[in-house]
């Protein structure tokens, strides 16, 4: 199928699936390394990143590992305090709302930042996701993306901070940006050995109704996903023995009291497989 | 040897990579600006093994206030002998006093007791260059992490004695910061010349 009929059959299947979802806005990016084919649907419309934004804190954390800031297998105190980037006022994060309570418990102690990386990414500990951030520093963490051609990922502050929250300073990023966030993991701007490690954590996703839900079972994915009220999002590395893997990254914005927005992603990377490989699931 | 069976060394006659992070003697600025020498006397400390045998007061082991994290030199946090200041042991009998008062187990942070000059936590210098403060973050069941509960602890470690200062709460304040002021101790068969 020539590229141009793929791209439209793929953009049609998108809306319809959006349409009957009735998302606000869904938007898909990807790059197949099989061949040449990209695809772009609102690739470039900025979404709330949630907890997808814990990705280019993991890029960071591995720069920093590469250039001797840090090791993985150093200490990090653990606490729950940190400064908003509006005013440096003090906030602590909620413990019910984090996919890693189990972390609160070495409150006092440390952690080692390995550690803490796998449950930021397979948990989604936003404990964990602070004092990483806190570690390597906001704005390092954003030059890191910049210096790696990341251009779509705008990394402002840590989770949670109501006070950046009030003021509009949000973490986001486009479909696009989460592509060449993950493309980077496949690049030379990390050592083999810190790139392997990343894509180790992120193959072991414990979260995986999304883009995993779409895919036949002899896949495997790393990735990441991110959910507030109002967005549903998923984007990784998909894997398939028989040829060389894709990135896709998809991003819904939902009304907040609409149940199945997982199935959406499910549904948008089912079309995508399909689109890919020219199989159906 | 010390009374605790560690042996003591005269900061000054370090190597000079340990001199360059310890900066035995030299005078610092506080958060106030007041000018404070920096301890020159340490006890070194082979491994971790005896720091968690030695007990600097009856429930306190040396290891508790000497435990940071990464953000420590390399030099200070991965090669033995460790160096800690020798005021460490007043610090711990005033902990061991608290822990008498609260009739419960004090628990100082990690990066909450000595903390070399270089740690980036350190700037401006404060008392843990001299390890003779504690950040308590547990006393029993109780984190302090609210002003009712670090109040309350506050008070208690103030009634210690005049020479115990007690931070008091401020907005956000995860741990309770107690400690005695700029104290260099000097160990009896050591000279200053």
């Amino acid at each position: 199928m020539a590229d141009d009929d793929r791209t439209e059959k793929l953009r049609d299947a998108i809306d319809a699936i959006a349409k009957e979802q009735k998302t606000i806005g869904c938007a898909v990016s990807v790059r197949d390394y099989n061949g040449d084919f990209r695809f772009g649907h609102h690739a470039d419309r900025l979404f709330h990143a949630a907890s997808t934004i814990k990705v280019a804190i993991l890029l960071a954390v591995m720069k920093a590992v590469d250039e001797g800031g840090a090791k993985l297998e150093d200490a990090l105190h653990v606490r729950n305090r940190f400064l908003s980037v509006v005013d440096g006022t003090p906030y602590k994060l909620d413990r019910s709302s984090d996919g890693y309570p189990q972390l609160y418990k070495s409150i006092g102690r440390t952690a080692k930042i390995s550690e803490l990386a796998d449950s930021m990414i397979t948990s989604s500990s936003n404990l964990a996701t602070n004092l990483l951030l806190d570690f390597v520093g906001t704005d390092e963490a954003a030059k890191v993306l910049r210096d790696a051609g990341v251009n779509g990922v705008h990394l402002r502050r840590g989770v949670e901070d109501e006070n950046a929250y009030d003021e509009g300073i949000n973490n986001e990023t486009t479909a696009d940006g989460m592509v060449e966030l993950f493309a980077v993991f496949r690049g030379d701007f990390l050592s083999k050995k810190s790139r392997d490690h990343a894509i180790h954590i992120l193959l072991n996703q414990r979260f995986t109704s999304m883009i995993p839900a779409g895919l036949p079972a002899h896949a495997t994915v790393a990735h990441k996903t991110g959910e507030i009220s109002t967005v549903c999002h998923d984007a990784g590395i998909v894997y398939l023995p028989e040829r060389e893997p894709y990135i896709v990254a998809i991003l819904t914005e939902v009304d907040s009291d609409k149940n199945g927005r997982r199935d959406t992603v499910a549904k948008v990377s089912e079309v995508v497989y399909k689109a890919v490989t020219g199989k159906a699931k | 040897m010390s009374e605790l069976d560690l042996e003591v060394v005269d900061g000054l006659k370090l190597s000079e990579e340990h001199r360059k992070l310890l900066r035995p003697g030299e005078p610092v600025e506080d958060e106030n600006g007041n000018s404070h020498r920096l301890p020159r006397f340490f006890f070194s400390v082979p491994n971790w093994k005896r720091a968690h045998e030695i007990k600097l007061a009856s429930h306190f082991t040396l290891a508790e206030l000497m435990t940071v994290d990464c953000r420590e030199a390399d030099l200070l946090l991965e090669e033995f002998p460790h160096y800690v200041p020798c005021a460490v042991t007043l610090i711990a009998r005033y902990l061991e006093d608290l822990r008498r008062e609260a009739d419960a187990v004090i628990l100082v942070g990690a990066n909450g007791g000595y903390r070399s000059p270089v740690h980036q936590r350190n700037e401006p210098k404060s008392s843990h260059c001299w390890a003779t403060a504690a950040d308590i973050y547990r006393v029993g069941s109780t984190y302090l992490d609210d002003e009712k509960s670090i109040s309350k602890y506050a008070d208690m470690a103030q009634s210690l004695g005049p020479q115990v200062f007690a931070r008091p709460y401020t907005q956000g304040d995860d741990h309770l910061h107690i400690d005695l002021g700029f104290i260099a101790v000097t160990p009896r068969n050591w000279s200053e010349e």
